[in-house]
C-alpha cells in the first residue's frame, strides 16, 4: 500500500469543503476550501469543538449520522433539500442569483473508524440546485401548456369533424365528433377509404379533387356530399391540408363543416316549392351558361321543349286548386322520369314546363317530346281522370340567343295548341 | 412476468442472500435507530418497465402521498435503491428520530434519508459483500409523491429489463411501514448472474 506523504495538500486542493471530526465533534482537520468560504482559519478551529463555531447544528442528528457511518462503515448523507440541515456558508461567487447561502450536499464518510473519526465532505450544489429549480419551473410551464393543449384537443375532438387520411385517401384517425356525427363505430371508419364512408358508390361524391390535391400535395377546399349511417344525406364544406408542408408528407387532415342548412336554403332559392323542379330563375341561369358554351354548331346542338298542360284552368275551376296542384306534381314527376339524367327540367310558370336537352338534334328532341306527351296522356290522375299537354320544340342554331330559341319553341307550342292540343310541334328557322 | 434468463438456482441464491441482507438491515436499524421491527421475505421478479409499473401499482396504494427516496449505487453490480414510505409513516419516523411532537418537513426528510441510508448500506453492502464485489453509493434524493406513480417518464426510458426485489418493512411499535425496491437494468442482470455463478461455484467447490 502506498502512503501519501502530504494528505493535507490533497485535501486543500479539493474544490469541496472537507473537515475531519470525531464523535465528540472535535475538529481534526479543516481544509482550505472551508477556510476561504467560512472565513474560519484552520489554525483557529482545529483542536476545538465544532459546537463553539456552529451552535445551530442539530448535534443529536449529527451524532447519530456519525455513529451510523462508523457502525456501517459506509457513507451517510444529509438531505440536500432547500432547508439547510448542516452549516450555513454564504455564497462568495459573483452571480445574478438570489441565493445568498450555498445549497450544500453533505456526506459523512468513515475516516479512521477505530479512532471514531469521520470525514465530512461539503459540496456546493447551488448551481445545480438553481438549474433544478429552473427546470422544475419550466416543467411546470410545460405541464400547464400541455394541459391547455389537451383541453384544446378535447374541444376539437368533441366539436370538429376531422379525419386524418393517408395518400391513398384511407382514414387513419378521426375525431369523436366525426364518429358521432356519421354514426359509424370508429372501427368501421378507420382503415377504410374516405369515399367508402361517404357512400361514394351511391352518391355523386367525387373524391377526385381530393385525390388530385393529394397527388399535388396541395391544399384543397370544396363541397362534398355524404350519407350518414342513418341514411340522411348531408353536405359538407371540406378542407384538405397536407400534414407537413415541407419534405415528407405522411398524410392529410380533412376538416368537414356541415353546410346542409346552407344547402337547403340555397336549394329553396332555385327550386319551385310545389314540383321541386328548378324554378325559372335557375333555369335561365343554366340556359344562359349552355348558350355561352362555345362548342355548339350546326352539327352539334341542343334542344328546348316547352310543355303546357291542356285546359289546366278548367281542371282548377272544376276540381279545385288542390287537385290542380296534384296534377302539376304528377306531370312534373312524369317528365322528370322520362328525360335523361343530364337534361335540365324546370317549371317555367303556371302550368308550363321547360326542358333543355344537351347534345341532341331536332329529331331526337321531337322524339323525347313525343315520349313525354304519351307518358302524360297515360297518367290518368285520380280525381281529374285524364290530362294531356301540348309541346313546342326547337333546337339551337348558331347565332341563337335565349330569347330567339324560346320564341321559336313558344310559337311551335302555340301551333300545337291551335292544331288541337295534345301534340308536339316544332319550329326551326 | 417471466423470470427471464435467471435459473431457479440463481433465484434461490439471490433470495437467500437477500434474506441475510434483510436480517442485517433489521439488526442495524434496531441498533442505530432504536426501532425494532421485521422485514418480510423479499419477492424477486424480473420484469420489463410495464411490468414494474403494474407491480408498483399493485404494491403501493394510490390514495395517499408517499416519500420516495431514490439512491443510485454503482460498480460491477449497479442499480437504484428505492425506498417508499407513506406520509403518515414518515411523520412517525420523524417523530421517533427527532423526539419532537411536530417534526418539521426538513426533520421528516432527513429521517427518511437516514433510514434509507441504513437500509441501502446494509442491504446492498451485505448483498455485494456476499457476492465479493464492491459498490459506491450516490447521494439519495427524496420526493413527496401523490399516488403511486413513482417512476418518472424519463426513468421509464432508462430501464428495459429490471430485477425487482421488493420487501415490506414493519416497525409496529412506531407504526412505520415501508417498501423497498431494488431496480437494476439490462446488462446488470448479466453481472448479477455472473456474480451468483461465482458464488455457486464457491459453495459447491
Amino acid at each position: 500500500m502506498v502512503t501519501i506523504p502530504y494528505p493535507n495538500i490533497l485535501l486543500d486542493a479539493l474544490e469541496i469543503g472537507v473537515m475531519i471530526v470525531d464523535e465528540n465533534f472535535d475538529v481534526r482537520y479543516w481544509n482550505q476550501w472551508l477556510e476561504i468560504n467560512t472565513t474560519i482559519a484552520a489554525s483557529d478551529i482545529i483542536g476545538k469543538n465544532l459546537r463553539s463555531f456552529y451552535p445551530q447544528i442539530d448535534y443529536h442528528v449529527f451524532a447519530r449520522k456519525i455513529r451510523t457511518t462508523l457502525r456501517l462503515n459506509s457513507p451517510t448523507f444529509y438531505d440536500a433539500s432547500l432547508q439547510n440541515r448542516f452549516i450555513e456558508i454564504p455564497r462568495t461567487k459573483i452571480t445574478t442569483s438570489l441565493l445568498r447561502n450555498m445549497q450544500l450536499q453533505v456526506t459523512i464518510s468513515p475516516y479512521v473508524p477505530e479512532e471514531s473519526l469521520v470525514m465530512v465532505s461539503i459540496y456546493d450544489i447551488s448551481d445545480l440546485h438553481e438549474l433544478k429549480l429552473t427546470q422544475q419551473s419550466q416543467m411546470h410551464k410545460i405541464a400547464e401548456l400541455n394541459a391547455e393543449l389537451h383541453r384544446d384537443k378535447m374541444i376539437i375532438d368533441a366539436n370538429l369533424l376531422i379525419a386524418k387520411i393517408d395518400t391513398e385517401c384511407r382514414i387513419l384517425e378521426v375525431t369523436r365528433a366525426f364518429v358521432e356525427f356519421f354514426g359509424y363505430p370508429e372501427a368501421d371508419v378507420v382503415g377504410h377509404r374516405l369515399g367508402f364512408v361517404f357512400g361514394e358508390e351511391e352518391l355523386d361524391f367525387d373524391p377526385v379533387h381530393i385525390r388530385e390535391a393529394i397527388k399535388r400535395r396541395q391544399r384543397w377546399s370544396g363541397e362534398v356530399k355524404a350519407i350518414l349511417s342513418g341514411g340522411e344525406r348531408v353536405w359538407f364544406d371540406a378542407v384538405v391540408t397536407p400534414l407537413s408542408e415541407e419534405g415528407e408528407c405522411p398524410g392529410y387532415t380533412v376538416i368537414f363543416h356541415d353546410i346542409s342548412d346552407k344547402k337547403r336554403i340555397e336549394l329553396l332559392s332555385i327550386t319551385d316549392p310545389l314540383t321541386k323542379l328548378f324554378n325559372r330563375h335557375k333555369f335561365n341561369e343554366v340556359f344562359e351558361k349552355m348558350i355561352l358554351r362555345r362548342h355548339w354548331d350546326n352539327a352539334r346542338t341542343f334542344g328546348l321543349i316547352i310543355a303546357d298542360i291542356d285546359h289546366f284552368k278548367r281542371v282548377n275551376d272544376t276540381y279545385g286548386h288542390q287537385s290542380g296542384d296534384r296534377v302539376l306534381m304528377s306531370v312534373a314527376q312524369t317528365i322528370s322520369e322520362t328525360i335523361r339524367t343530364g337534361d335540365v327540367l324546370a317549371r317555367w310558370g303556371g302550368e308550363e314546363f321547360v326542358c333543355l336537352l344537351p347534345d341532341v338534334d331536332l329529331a331526337k328532341t321531337q322524339y323525347v317530346a313525343e315520349k313525354i306527351r304519351k307518358a302524360v296522356e297515360e297518367l290518368h290522375p285520380e280525381e281529374v281522370g285524364s290530362v294531356t299537354a301540348s309541346f313546342g320544340v326547337s333546337v339551337y342554331v348558331p347565332g341563337d340567343t335565349q330569347e330567339s330559341l324560346v320564341s321559336r319553341a313558344d310559337s311551335a307550342l302555340y301551333r300545337a295548341k291551335t292544331n288541337g292540343r295534345n301534340r308536339v310541334e316544332s319550329h326551326q328557322p | 412476468m417471466e423470470q427471464r434468463e435467471f435459473s431457479e438456482d440463481h433465484l434461490d441464491i439471490l433470495r437467500e442472500l437477500m434474506n441475510i441482507a434483510m436480517g442485517n438491515a433489521t439488526a442495524s436499524i434496531a441498533d442505530l435507530l432504536q426501532a425494532f421491527g421485521k422485514m418480510h421475505i423479499p419477492k424477486i421478479l424480473i420484469s420489463d418497465m410495464e411490468g414494474l409499473h403494474e407491480y408498483i401499482r399493485s404494491a403501493i396504494p394510490d390514495n395517499q402521498r408517499h416519500y420516495v427516496t431514490k439512491q443510485l449505487f454503482g460498480g460491477f453490480f449497479s442499480g437504484e435503491f428505492l425506498f417508499v414510505i407513506s406520509e403518515e409513516s414518515a411523520l412517525n419516523l420523524g417523530h421517533h428520530l427527532y423526539d419532537v411532537t411536530q417534526p418539521s418537513d426538513g426533520d421528516i426528510l432527513d429521517a427518511v434519508v437516514e433510514l434509507t441510508n441504513i437500509l441501502s448500506a446494509t442491504i446492498i453492502s451485505r448483498l455485494t459483500e456476499e457476492l465479493n464485489t464492491k459498490v459506491q453509493f450516490f447521494v439519495p434524493s427524496t420526493d413527496l409523491i401523490a399516488g403511486n406513480d413513482l417512476i418518472s417518464p424519463e426513468d421509464l426510458l432508462n430501464y428495459h429489463s429490471i430485477i425487482i426485489i421488493n420487501t415490506r418493512m414493519e416497525f409496529q411499535n412506531h407504526n412505520i411501514n415501508g417498501q423497498i425496491f431494488i431496480l437494476t437494468k439490462d446488462e446488470m442482470i448479466d453481472s448479477l448472474k455472473a456474480l451468483i455463478d461465482r458464488k455457486l461455484e464457491e459453495l459447491y467447490a
